[in-house]
């Protein structure tokens, strides 16, 4: 992987944009109340439809058939008729039915062979009706209304009359066709209008649901950031998400109060040992201006300098780790990419002069929250781990990557490594392998290192670099 | 140079004292805050070294009241916490340096005389020229020149070496070079600075008679010509 490639990959990597109004409205989408209302509003839509198109086809069956079956009567009435009466008789008898004000909506027509009406109150032979199964025939008529007009649907059967006229009998069914298209129109309405308050309803509770949870979010990320003594926004309602706020609200004041008490000790553990250990320094400093330099004397009293040296560095590392465990550490935006470039400049006379080469390749613009020095520090330990057991003639790579997912650093040597099956175990305390023995230190640097990517929420990762180790920390 | 300490543990603040006491400093010493508050008011004094856990008035509370006054002499804070950001709090409460105890004499020493001398040679912070004998180096035109030959360095040993420059004269040990220079406060398991020193020697004394950089032992570096 080349320096410059890397680069490019950090320069195309999107950040994290403040989110646009268009991001909100695809938010609330995703929510739970909104996928909920929207499946019911379906269902209850669909229920509708069902049962007014339930209502519609059991009416209609049962109006159609009375209809028909009085048609079927009429026109059984008047073929009789036809045989016994004249024409002229059989003529008044459909205009005198035609005019009947009790038969409301009954139509006739009789018509010539050349389809000249000759009696009736159709006002001619419907030549382009509405449908034609053979038997019964639906078609439209003008009916006067006041002033006006309006067509109204008429059903009716037609059948041959002697002398080759022809007969049709039927009825106005506009009323039936009216109520239909109402219930219709009305079936339409229900379905629109279930749909679009579920959509509404869902809409205004996915908003409500999404402002709550970004401002839980919102305060968990400060919490996550070290700062304890935030809490959930919890509003006046005995709703589950604020039941749920309160109680994590009481979990994290029991988390506080804990950590907090954690601090204290440490503190105070640090005080403890580290006063002692200064009047032992001060102690040995002082005596040691006494002595000639050289004296048997001089040389206990380095030696016990010496010896408080080694304590504070492991005191100083094992307060480091339980500080960073405690995740009460003050956290700022951390420039990863300076940190890795500076670290690496630190490193890489020391390298050299052990004929060592420190590769690098730091992609820019990678930045963290948390506390440089800690990082700075547990870098520096991987960096001391690697020169320490990589042999003369050896190589050390060190890389920041910046995938979409989070930066990564990773130091990769090509010493001797660590087998897989004690790769967990040297991340725990005061582990040094034997192979490790023979070379100072206080086995406490991968702690360290662990403790501080954890208060980071990184992931630490021990490979296998064929040969050698490969330690990795992503963001 | 009057210097005040104030702290409560007494084996320490007596060898503290005579410690600077040998290398010609008159010395004052409170062993709590209250009484450290009220020196620090009452007598001229030109440093003051303060424990950070006191009784009856808190180090950083100290420091801070001294602050409130007015007072600016600089304030050199021991500290037996566990440190990382205590540092931070205990440099915003009014400290000039943060040490974390057990520290050495030594360490101390360079950084109190560090200190001093900020006051006196405050020109020196923003001259863009800064000359020790023959070397010189300017800050504008990053150029440095050794008997008025150019010398090349990397942008680190530039930096190295304007640190060394402005306490010339002055021990400087790696952990202050490591705070000065690289902003870092921890202890590497090897010898990073040392090897930086000596490739910025390297370029600074290799091919002159006299070196001006020098290894104090048991301390640190200091940057001065030889007497």
């Amino acid at each position: 992987v080349d320096a410059a490639r890397l680069t490019d990959a950090a320069r195309l990597r999107p950040r994290r944009a403040a989110v646009s109004p268009d991001q909100r409205f695809l938010g609330i989408l995703d929510t739970s109340p909104f996928r909920i209302a929207i499946a019911y509003s379906i269902a209850f839509a669909c229920g509708a439809a069902l049962l007014i198109g339930g209502v519609d086809f059991a009416v209609s069956r049962v109006v159609d058939s009375s209809t028909d079956n009085l048609i079927d009567a009429e026109v059984q009435g008047l073929r009789e008729q036809v045989l016994v009466l004249s024409r002229n008789d059989f003529i008044e008898l459909i205009e005198q039915r035609s005019q009947d004000q009790d038969v409301r909506g009954a139509v006739y027509l009789m018509v010539d062979p050349q389809l000249r009406p000759v009696a009736g109150n159709v006002p001619a032979w419907p030549t382009k009706p509405d449908s034609d199964d053979g038997k019964w025939i639906q078609f439209k008529v003008a009916v006067p209304y006041g002033d006006e007009t309006r067509e109204h649907e008429m059903r009716a059967r037609r059948f041959k009359l002697p002398g080759g006229y022809d007969m049709l009998v039927g009825h106005d069914v506009q009323e039936r066709q009216d109520v239909k298209n109402l219930m219709m129109r009305g079936l339409i309405a229900a379905v629109v209008l279930t749909l679009l308050l579920g959509l509404g309803g869902g809409f205004w509770m996915g908003r409500r649901i999404l402002a709550q949870a970004g401002a839980i979010s919102a305060v968990a990320t400060q919490i996550m950031r070290g700062d304890l003594s935030q809490r959930l926004p919890v509003r006046d309602a005995d709703d589950e998400i604020n039941t749920l706020a309160r109680e994590i609200n009481t979990m994290l004041d029991r988390i506080e109060q804990l950590t907090l008490g954690m601090r204290t000790v440490l503190d105070s553990a640090a005080h403890d040992l580290r006063t002692p250990l200064n009047r032992l320094q001060s102690t040995a400093e002082g005596a040691m201006s006494q002595v000639t330099p050289g004296s048997p004397e001089r040389r206990v009293l380095e030696r016990v300098s010496v010896e408080v040296d080694h304590m504070r560095s492991t005191l100083d590392a094992l307060l480091r780790i339980a500080l960073a465990e405690t995740g009460t550490v003050a956290r700022e935006a951390v420039s990863l990419s300076e940190l890795v470039a500076s670290m690496v400049e630190l490193y890489a006379p020391v390298s050299e002069e052990r004929g060592i080469t420190l590769e690098s390749a730091v992609a820019e613009g990678a930045q963290v929250q948390g506390s440089r020095q800690l990082l700075a520090q547990a870098l520096a330990n991987l960096l001391d781990n690697a020169i320490k057991f990589t042999p003369e003639g050896g190589r050390i790579r060190v890389s920041l990557l910046t995938p979409a997912a989070g930066p990564e650093v990773v130091v990769e040597d090509n010493g001797p490594g660590i087998p897989a099956d004690k790769r967990e175990i040297v991340l725990g305390r005061r582990v040094r392998l034997d192979q490790a023995r023979k070379v100072p230190g206080s086995g406490l640097g991968l702690s360290l290192v662990a403790a501080v990517t954890k208060l980071h929420g990184a992931r630490l990762v021990l490979d296998d670099a064929a040969p050698g180790l490969r330690v990795s920390l992503k963001f | 140079m009057h210097i005040l300490i104030v702290e409560d543990d007494e084996v320490a603040r007596d060898h503290l004292a005579k410690a600077l006491r040998e290398v010609g400093h008159t010395v004052d010493v409170a062993a709590d805050g209250l009484a450290g508050l009220h020196m620090a008011s009452s007598i001229a004094i030109d440093l003051a070294i303060v424990d950070r856990m006191l009784p009856k008035l808190d180090g950083l509370a100290l420091v801070q009241s001294l602050r409130a006054t007015g007072r600016k002499l600089p304030v050199l804070i021991l500290s037996a916490l566990g440190e990382v950001d205590d540092r931070i709090t205990g440099l915003k409460a009014g400290g000039d340096d943060y040490l974390t105890k057990p520290y050495h004499v030594a360490e101390l020493l360079a950084r109190v005389d560090a200190l001093a001398r900020r006051g006196e040679s405050g020109n020196a912070e923003t001259s863009t020229k800064l000359k020790l004998a023959d070397l010189e180096l300017d800050r504008m035109t990053r150029r440095v020149t050794r008997d008025g030959k150019k010398i090349e360095l990397t942008a680190r040993e530039f930096q190295l070496l304007e640190f060394m420059m402005r306490h010339s004269g002055q021990v400087v040990t790696r952990t202050m070079l490591l705070e000065g220079v690289w902003d870092y406060h921890f202890d590497p398991q090897t010898n990073v600075i040392d090897v930086h020193i000596s490739r910025l020697r390297q370029a600074i004394d290799k091919d002159f008679d006299k070196p001006l950089l020098h290894t104090v032992r048991g301390a640190g570096y200091s940057l001065r010509e030889d007497e």
